[in-house]
């Protein structure tokens, strides 16, 4: 029987892999990706505590989280593509020219 | 519309949120005028975009001073709060605003870049911003971020042609990303322990109840991570440089300002009403029991001492270092920022109003030195290095004069209003027994008045090395910049009046209860 605990350490497992996904990979895509595990991991627990509390309104986030998430989707593709019109790579390490 | 579990009426909607309502409507307007309006000149299009876009500002602006305010009122269910701390800082947001918008219509013709949704996209980056101050629940607090920051993103990007914004742009949405993940995963947290996102009901619980888990000091340490982002706390700040300086010079300063005044007044309003016991007039606890608050602070004041030293430190450091001016003002303002954390840390009444102040002087000698870096800049990037600065003084001595007047108000020198600013941010602390972090803080303006003073040398001192040719100044452009260099030596010399509403607003949070 999963427990409200096992929830909780899912979620923060899954939020640790999204941050670290973030920190340590170069491809811009891969980072938006790891953002939006992070993003799903809260949901995860959202609900989680939704549903042990026996209370609505966790559950109502995460559709705002949704909304969120799929804004940032949006306006973060836009402006990579804008800028790999100017570099033609989609790696972090290569957006250099701001540096010090 | 008892069954929804809460009241609700348009006319309780329109006196707590009506600053917002009006910024709604006109950014949904604006969108259409930008659509229909046809005129045969595209920069009359852009100044006649920038002057609406002023006038709502002015217009929402006159809607949050001109009524007394009652000290707490809530709308929509616990969701927004109209007390006067929030509505000073929506005041200094507008205020913002407006400047960022008249600014912007000189800067847009001397960089030809005619785009009409520029405006629609500042005006939700305002909204975005006042109704995070005015949110009492974190889910609101954390939608209204992301309402800010996607605006802000699009706005730091805008300049297409570009590499620098572009690139300045993405990691500002990267890292944004990351932080308000971080904010997202303590709203969490907090939810599943106290089962409300309620700020006021978290410290009702928390004062009572279950503050032994420890999860209560992750879901805080998550919570003030996610705002250090949008603070740029060292070291939080690597995004902050480089978006800096690549976006367009007026949306630097107003992420400079604005979006850090809205972070800022978050967290203020986040530490004294939930995590902190917070003294009422009469100088006693509001709970019962605040001891468990009381605990919470000792774990989150010494992380904001050193953050806030760090700061200091490393803002002003590599500020010395940099040949860029725009780059300068980029690592200065992270420094302004860690000064005015000495304010949150001290957490008295007088940080509080220190803080509220250095605000609104931060906002005005800010746009001043970036509104006349734009104009010397011409074309952005142009001239924008410390060479290009060179003998600037005799050849164009008003741009020069505010310019050095601006910098020395952000040095600190008196009979500025960065000078009272200073003066009571570190005054607080020291109240507060902050002696050593005060001192030391100290000592980093003292570094500050270098770089600051470099750049007034180099205007009067030295030969010019090329032929630098400023921006077309426009009779709006100059109006603005003069209005900031009055209200900076305003602010220097008569700073009582300020003060004292300050103080009102922040006084109006003690009793948010």
């Amino acid at each position: 029987m999963a427990t409200l605990t096992h929830y909780i350490i899912l979620s923060s497992i899954l939020f640790g892999i999204g941050a670290i996904g973030f920190l340590s990979r170069r491809n811009a895509l891969i980072l938006f990706m790891s953002a939006e595990l992070m993003l799903n991991s809260v949901n995860l627990m959202l609900v989680a505590f939704s549903y042990f509390r026996a209370d609505v309104a966790g559950q109502v986030m995460v559709i705002f989280v949704f909304a969120v998430a799929a804004a940032e989707v949006a306006v973060g593709l836009a402006i990579l593509i804008t800028l790999f019109r100017h570099v033609r790579e989609v790696d972090v390490t290569k957006f250099n020219i701001l540096k010090w | 519309m008892s069954d929804l579990g809460f009241s609700f009426s348009l006319s309780q909607l329109w006196q707590i949120a009506g600053g917002q309502l009006i910024l709604i409507f006109a950014s949904l307007i604006l969108i259409f005028v930008d659509l229909w309006l046809t005129t045969d000149e595209e920069s009359d299009h852009v100044a006649t975009m920038g002057w609406l876009t002023a006038l709502s500002f002015l217009v929402a602006l006159w809607y949050l001073v001109h009524r007394e305010w009652p000290l707490h009122e809530v709308v929509l269910a616990g969701v927004f709060s109209a007390e006067k701390f929030s509505v000073f800082v929506s005041a200094v947001v507008l205020l913002a605003g407006v400047f960022a918008s008249l600014l912007s219509i000189g800067y847009m013709r001397n960089n030809r870049m005619f785009r009409g949704e520029y405006f629609v996209l500042l005006l939700f980056a305002v909204y975005g911003t006042i109704a995070m101050l005015q949110a009492v629940d974190l889910l609101m607090i954390f939608i209204a971020l992301e309402v800010m920051s996607l605006s802000v993103y699009s706005l730091a990007a805008f300049l297409k042609d570009s590499r620098k914004s572009q690139e300045g742009a993405l990691k500002y949405f990267l890292l944004g990303c990351f932080g308000s993940a971080f904010f997202l995963f303590g709203l969490a947290l907090t939810y599943g322990l106290t089962g409300t996102v309620n700020i006021t009901k978290i410290a009702q619980i928390l004062s009572v109840g279950p503050f032994k888990h420890p999860v209560v000091l992750v879901a805080l340490a998550m919570l003030m991570a996610g705002l250090f982002f949008k603070m740029s706390l060292v070291p939080f700040h690597m995004w902050a440089p480089d978006v800096y300086e690549g976006s367009p010079s007026i949306i630097t300063a107003y992420m400079a300002t604005a979006v850090k005044a809205g972070a800022f007044g978050v967290f203020l309003k986040l530490m004294s009403v939930a995590f902190t016991p917070i003294l009422s007039l009469s100088g006693q606890p509001d709970f019962q029991s605040t001891i468990n608050l009381g605990m919470l602070a000792v774990y989150w004041k010494p992380v904001l001492w050193w953050l806030a030293l760090l700061t200091m430190f490393v803002g002003n450091l590599v500020a010395v270092s940099q040949q860029n001016v725009k780059r300068m003002l980029a690592y200065s303002s992270i420094a302004h920022a860690g000064y005015m954390s000495l304010g949150l840390l001290a957490a008295n009444s007088e940080g509080r109003m220190a803080v509220l102040f250095y605000l609104v002087v931060y906002t005005i000698m800010n746009f001043g030195a970036f509104g006349v870096l734009f104009l010397i800049d011409g074309k952005e990037g142009k001239a924008q290095t410390l060479e290009d600065y060179r003998g600037l003084g005799y050849r164009y001595p008003t741009l020069s004069f505010l310019m050095s007047l601006f910098l020395l108000s952000m040095a600190g020198l008196p009979p500025t209003a960065g000078f009272i600013g200073k003066f009571y941010l570190f005054a607080a602390a020291i109240k507060q027994g902050y002696f050593v972090l005060a001192a030391l803080g100290v000592m980093t303006c003292v570094i500050a008045s270098y770089y600051y003073l470099r750049v007034v040398w180099k205007f009067y001192m030295e030969e010019p090395a090329r032929e630098v040719v400023a921006g077309n100044i426009s009779f709006v452009t100059m109006g603005v910049l003069i209005c900031l260099a009055l209200g900076v030596m305003y602010f220097g010399i008569l700073p009582a009046g300020l003060v004292h509403i300050a103080n009102v607003a922040q006084q109006s949070l003690a009793m948010v209860f």
